[in-house]
């Protein structure tokens, strides 16, 4: 028996490793995988670090001088680099909302006209606050905003209450100090002061203004369509699968004789699993708007964010069936390239905590642009119009993909 | 009308420095069938995948039903069907649902599309199992109706690709008859095979292919009569085999010619049994030790053998 076991053992690897490309794509599809996920998850787990600090852009129009006490505090933090100017010019709080609208940072500090002059009004009104906002990016997850808050508020609160409590130890002192013989008054090293009462600074989080954000994602705007684009994008195995199955059973060669146009065979087989596609999308943004109470925002710019993905998903898979000789490496590279890109394209993990370089990368995703799209809808209210963009680079892709698909396809192989 | 419904001249097929089909001319009539006979490789299918316009000729034209394959390909594929080798049936689809898909490939829909699908299912006796899976029947149903397949929309050639491969005998029987009766209602039938028992049952001519060239083409009855009697084949210890015995044996009565081989000799006879008690006199009075023998009766794997050196199938 183990005879047989054994041979048969043998005789697998040796018809798997005939096919060195699909074998190859085993191994590289975890090592990939680990590369990737390790890189791009750097900016969570790693502490940060000197050399690779993190970017915290600031805009400072605080006309007293503790505004700027706490941006050197923030900046002395170490892994911090605190960002005053873009491109080479100061940044304004109308530019600070440009670039948190265009993606380009998440989150950015304003410290207002008046942050000084609160502080100042504290110790004489107790109900004196300043407020210090974060634009931020509605679709940057909790995770990501908290630690940052946390900094922004334990630099401030030193720099404000330091401020504060000087004021009130002079103040509280000279009326002390003022009923007591003079061989009697303690040196004032000793004396603890609490400074009790609300807080001084507090934190407001804004969205950019041109975003028409009435409240801030939930866990399943967040979720829902990263995980839609990941599934949406494993149509492509099944695709790719079906056409190489009905090339090897010697169905494709009966339609083959058939007097049917080829492009009118490739429609048809591309067709059912653009509806599958569109399905699967209705069904997950259905399943989270009726059972966890999701808001979906504008439909007709969810319905164009979605056509232009499923015809992405379609055209990747057309490619692969033409690009992939057989069933195995059409498997493997369908898995790799659908963890790959969906892990660069922010559908496994926002792309804001990646690395950079690795964001950069990302947006030569699909994936990226199916998410942006679907944040746009979901998270910032955009309508059709806001849509548009994206919409335009996944029918780009799509372009693309069916072209290669289409002219490498071999009919009659 | 043309009596030819295939006319084919010169086809090559060419793949890298390979020559698959090496410049086929053959022509095939209206209502017969037609064979193509030949051991795995042959190109046979490669011959018909050009007639079926699946494959674009390097050299060569080739007609059917009067149209040009490459130029009128469109014309061509309405009036041919064909049954490929494999199993080309979705196997999770009942047989009914596979055959409504292909029907509606060829345009068919409505009453018309059923009332056809009715009697192909019919034709093939799987009437009763139509709405079974496809991945639940035998192997002879499966070739059943793999060739009802080709036979919706009645074209005037049907080009049938070794159709019985891996049925059991009764299964095969049914085919044959399948086959026959779609003679006789008219269809021209292309059929290849590497089974010569098929050939000589069923075929009206045949062409013997091997090496991508057509080494022989006739009634299967006339290619075993010009082969004669059958063929003997003598092997002879240490291959020594002298020069005035190879002449006694040609002069043998029931002997047409011998053909040496290193250490074997074929011997073509007018009756094969008559010849042997010839020969094994003449071995017996010279003295000659025979170490192999072999009778071949007449029939085509013995043409096919006796015009290539080859067999047709690997024993």
């Amino acid at each position: 028996m183990i005879q047989q076991i054994m041979s048969t053992t043998w005789k697998d690897l040796k018809i798997l490793f005939k096919d060195f490309g699909g074998v190859a794509l085993l191994f590289v599809m975890p090592l990939m995988f680990i590369i990737v996920m390790s890189t791009a998850l750097s900016g969570l787990f790693d502490d940060t670090t000197d050399t690779n600090p993190r970017l915290l852009p600031v805009v400072n129009l605080d006309r007293g001088g503790y505004g700027a006490e706490v941006v050197a505090a923030l900046d002395s933090i170490d892994g911090i680099k605190v960002e005053t100017t873009w491109e080479d010019a100061a940044l304004t709080r109308d530019l600070a909302e440009t670039l948190v609208a265009n993606g380009d940072r998440s989150v950015i500090v304003v410290f207002p006209s008046d942050f000084s002059a609160q502080i100042a009004a504290r110790s004489e009104n107790e109900e004196a606050t300043a407020t210090i906002e974060l634009i931020t990016d509605p679709a940057v997850s909790v995770q990501f905003i908290a630690p940052i808050q946390g900094m922004v508020l334990g630099a401030a609160e030193r720099v404000a209450e330091t401020q504060v409590a000087q004021a009130q130890i002079a103040s509280t002192l000279a009326s002390v100090f003022a009923q007591l013989p003079a061989e009697m008054r303690p040196s004032v090293d000793r004396i603890a002061i609490d400074v009790e009462g609300e807080s001084v600074v507090n934190l407001q989080q804004v969205a950019p203004a041109e975003m028409n954000i009435t409240v801030y994602p939930d866990t399943y705007q967040q979720n829902v369509p990263g995980y839609t684009v990941l599934g949406v994008f494993f149509i492509v195995g099944s695709m790719a699968g079906s056409i190489l199955e009905e090339k090897r059973d010697g169905t494709f060669r009966r339609l083959l004789v058939a007097p049917l146009p080829r492009p009118i065979l490739l429609a048809g087989k591309i067709l059912p699993y653009y509806l599958v596609n569109l399905i699967q999308i209705a069904l997950m943004f259905g399943t989270a708007h009726l059972l966890f109470g999701m808001s979906i925002g504008n439909p007709v710019a969810l319905a164009a964010i979605s056509m232009a993905l499923a015809s992405t998903a379609t055209g990747l898979g057309i490619m692969l069936a033409a690009l992939g000789k057989t069933e195995a490496q059409v498997s493997g590279l369908t898995t790799l390239l659908t963890l790959t890109l969906s892990a660069l394209g922010g559908c496994l993990m926002p792309t804001y905590i990646m690395p950079s370089f690795l964001q950069t990368i990302s947006q030569f995703t699909p994936h990226f642009w199916a998410m942006q799209g679907f944040q746009d809808v979901l998270v910032r209210g955009y309508g059709l119009a806001g849509i548009l963009p994206e919409a335009g680079i996944l029918l780009g892709f799509a372009a693309v993909f069916f072209t290669i698909g289409v002219w490498r396809f071999r009919f009659d192989q | 009308m043309n009596k030819n419904i295939i006319e084919a001249k010169g086809l090559v097929k060419r793949y890298g420095n390979v020559d698959a089909v090496k410049g086929l001319s053959f022509a095939i009539q209206r209502g017969e069938i037609f064979g193509f006979l030949g051991p795995n490789g042959a190109g046979k299918t490669t011959t018909i995948s050009m007639l079926s316009c699946l494959l674009e000729p390097t050299q060569g034209t080739a007609l059917v039903a009067e149209y040009d394959v490459v130029k009128a390909s469109t014309e061509v594929r309405r009036r041919i069907g064909l049954v490929p080798q494999e199993l080309a049936l979705y196997p999770t689809l009942s047989a009914r649902d596979n055959l409504n898909y292909f029907g509606r490939i060829y345009g068919l829909c409505g009453r018309a599309l059923r009332q056809r699908v009715d009697e192909v299912l019919e034709m093939v006796n799987l009437t009763e199992r139509a709405k079974a899976a496809v991945k639940t029947y035998s192997g002879g149903m499966k070739r059943r109706l793999n060739i009802a397949a080709g036979l919706l929309h009645q074209p005037e050639v049907l080009f049938l690709d070794e159709p019985t491969v891996g049925v059991d005998p009764q299964s095969r029987n049914a085919i044959f008859e399948h086959v026959e009766r779609l003679r006789d209602e008219g269809m021209t039938v292309i059929y290849t095979t590497h089974y010569m028992e098929e050939a000589e049952r069923l075929c009206n001519r045949v062409a013997i292919i091997d090496e991508g060239s057509v080494v022989a083409l006739d009634t299967p009855r006339k290619l075993i009569a010009d082969l004669g009697g059958g063929i003997i084949h003598l092997g002879v210890a240490n291959g020594r085999l002298s020069p005035d015995l190879l002449q006694q044996i040609r002069s043998l009565p029931q002997v047409k010619s011998t053909t040496r081989f290193d250490s074997k000799i074929e011997v073509e006879t007018v009756h094969a049994q008559k010849a042997l008690v010839h020969l094994l006199e003449l071995f017996n009075r010279t003295n000659t030790e025979i170490t192999a023998l072999q009778v071949l009766e007449p029939n085509l794997e013995t043409v096919f053998l006796h015009l290539t050196g080859k067999q047709l199938r690997d024993h």
